[in-house]
């Protein structure tokens, strides 16, 4: 278990401010979504959190420990990165593409223990991933590129998962299915997981809690039923959006002006 | 591509066929040449020397096979497998599949040390202590100002590195070109060394390198694992853990330290660096964990081959090893390139 505190966060590109004094905390084994219109400073967020970028000011820490003061193996084994676009090495196996997740548990110049081999088949096995084991990663498509990616992030073995747009470019079914085998990973093995998503219907209904960012700051940090029901959010985003019952579940609907 | 990663089997198929041919590649360097000596004549003294039956060589043959053609073997090998496993190191670190040994002005700056020392360091026979020193100095200098200009700092990338390169490749070969143009009558020297050749190869030399080589090889075969992570890209790599920069340190002063010595003696042999790891990839797919140790296989075996043409077919006289390399190189990496096209459609 596992919580992520973000304090005093900025993170500026050149004299532009993309995140702007953010302060957030997750508990540990909840979902909390970050959304926002284009340009909210979702991203830079998520990539501070996955260690990739250094903020201009403030800091993250996972259980108090502060990601910036860890080193590049310490931080891969407390917090995963899945990328908006991942790099798909065409030629490389599904199994080793899903073991490249247990490179901070190994030296620079040593192979995977037995163990690491094991941890990798269990979440092969866990996202349903057996049959493609030995399969060039090139030739998936891209609901099962996508779990291949997470099963990646999973073999990591960290407490934390961040997830920036994880079901775009996804048909329906898939993101569905993607979000539902997110969703077993944080009720079932307590997973804490912060995720970047545009789709307000699926954001509402898969996660605990959601952040509203705009022109990087929050706006709105609170519970998924309040936030999507809130009028700052339609005016966020310049629009007039409409919450709709549909079998007990949030839908949100954009309405013509 | 619709294939799978090729199998295990496939790998040991192509590694028996190497050390075939790195076995033939040897015996061959040292059986073939203007004074005709019988292969198995050569094979039983190389029992002889492991305690297993008579040598029935002359002298004068003995001299031949040991003192002229097996040094000379063996500095092929070494720069053989040195080129081409540097050439898969940097194809890796730099995600840039035209990414060769000297890259990042190895071969500017060996040549413009060189070139000073043919030009300059009096004529003729006294060069052949300075041409190797300053080469190597050169290099190593060049590859020094290259990581300065653009490997520091945490905004450094793979790119800002290639760039620097080129830059400092740039200017160093324009100094050398005028150095070579104001001396007309060291021109051909200069000329013959930047083409390449093994032809001053001598134990001493072997012995100059193969420290550095040995070494330098070994370490470039052992980053083939964090070379595969690196397949994912420079973030992702860092998000997995791997610490990216160290990496490339790693691997950058293991190929200019090889490099730089084997160009040292052997001059700026072209096209094994950046064609046999490419060769490789085609037969047994795109881990570095394959590619890199076969690579040192395969560039040993093909160095020796090109070698042992360079110097018979126009005997006495030698043919630029540089232009062996690519005339026997080229066609042979088509062939692979077309075949595999073929079978993947």
């Amino acid at each position: 278990m596992s919580s992520l505190q973000v304090r005093h966060l900025s993170v500026r590109a050149g004299a532009k401010r993309l995140v702007d004094d953010v302060s957030l905390e997750v508990e540990a084994g909840t979902w909390c979504t970050i959304i926002g219109p284009n340009g909210a400073g979702k991203t830079s967020l998520v990539e501070v959190i996955a260690g990739l970028r250094q903020p201009a000011a403030g800091e993250v820490l996972i259980d108090g420990e502060p990601i910036g003061k860890m080193s590049e193996r310490e931080r891969a084994r407390t917090v995963a990165l899945v990328p908006q676009h991942p790099i798909v090495p065409g030629g490389m196996s599904v199994f080793d593409y899903i073991a490249l997740g247990r490179t901070a548990y190994h030296g620079l110049f040593r192979a995977e223990s037995a163990q690491d081999r094991r941890i990798v088949e269990a979440v092969l096995e866990r996202l349903t991933l057996g049959e493609f084991r030995d399969r060039d990663v090139a030739t998936l498509s891209g609901g099962e590129r996508q779990r291949m990616v997470l099963a990646r992030a999973l073999a990591q073995s960290t407490t934390v998962i961040v997830l920036d747009e994880p079901i775009t470019g996804l048909d329906l079914r898939h993101q569905m299915d993607l979000l539902e085998l997110l969703k077993k990973e944080v009720v079932e093995c307590g997973l804490t997981l912060v995720a970047t998503l545009h789709d307000l219907t699926l954001a509402g209904q898969f996660a605990d809690r959601l952040v509203l960012l705009d022109g990087g700051r929050v706006v709105l940090d609170g519970p998924a039923g309040e936030v999507v029901r809130s009028e700052v959010l339609g005016a966020t985003y310049g629009m007039n959006l409409r919450v709709v019952d549909v079998d007990g579940a949030d839908v949100v609907v954009p309405v013509r002006r | 591509m619709t294939t799978n990663p090729p199998t295990a089997r496939r790998v040991a198929v192509v590694v028996a066929l190497l050390v075939v041919a790195l076995a033939a590649a040897v015996v061959g360097g040292l059986v073939i040449g203007p004074t005709p000596i019988s292969t198995w004549r050569v094979v039983g003294d190389l029992f002889s020397h492991l305690g297993l039956g008579h040598s029935t060589l002359t002298s004068l043959q003995s001299t031949i096979v040991w003192q002229l053609r097996a040094p000379r073997m063996v500095l092929g090998l070494l720069a053989g497998s040195m080129l081409a496993v540097a050439g898969g190191t940097y194809q890796g670190v730099f995600r840039n599949p035209l990414a060769d040994p000297y890259l990042l002005g190895v071969a500017a700056g060996a040549g413009l040390g060189a070139t000073f020392a043919i030009v300059q360091v009096g004529g003729g026979l006294s060069t052949p202590t300075w041409t190797p020193l300053l080469a190597f100095v050169g290099a190593i200098g060049a590859v020094t100002v290259t990581w300065l200009v653009g490997g520091r700092g945490h905004y450094s990338n793979a790119a800002t590195l290639i760039l620097a390169g080129v830059a400092v490749s740039a200017l160093l070969t324009s100094v050398q070109t005028y150095l070579q143009q104001s001396s007309l009558g060291s021109m051909t020297r200069v000329y013959i060394w930047l083409l390449g050749s093994l032809a001053s190869a001598s134990w001493s030399s072997v012995e100059l390198v193969a420290p550095y080589v040995v070494v330098c090889i070994l370490v470039s075969v052992a980053a083939g694992r964090a070379l595969d992570v690196m397949s994912v890209g420079e973030d992702e790599s860092r998000s997995l853990g791997l610490p990216v920069r160290r990496v490339r340190l790693i691997v950058i002063v293991a190929s200019s330290l090889g490099t730089a010595a084997i160009v040292s003696v052997a001059g700026l042999i072209g096209f094994v660096g950046i064609i046999v790891p490419h060769i490789v990839r085609l037969l047994v797919g795109t881990s570095y964990r394959r590619i890199l140790p076969i690579s040192v296989l395969f560039g040993a075996a093909f160095m020796v081959f090109a070698d042992t043409i360079a110097r018979t077919v126009l005997a006495p006289s030698e043919l630029p090893l540089g232009v062996v390399t690519a005339l026997v190189g080229a066609p042979v990496f088509v062939v692979i390139l077309s075949l595999r096209r073929r079978a993947s459609l």
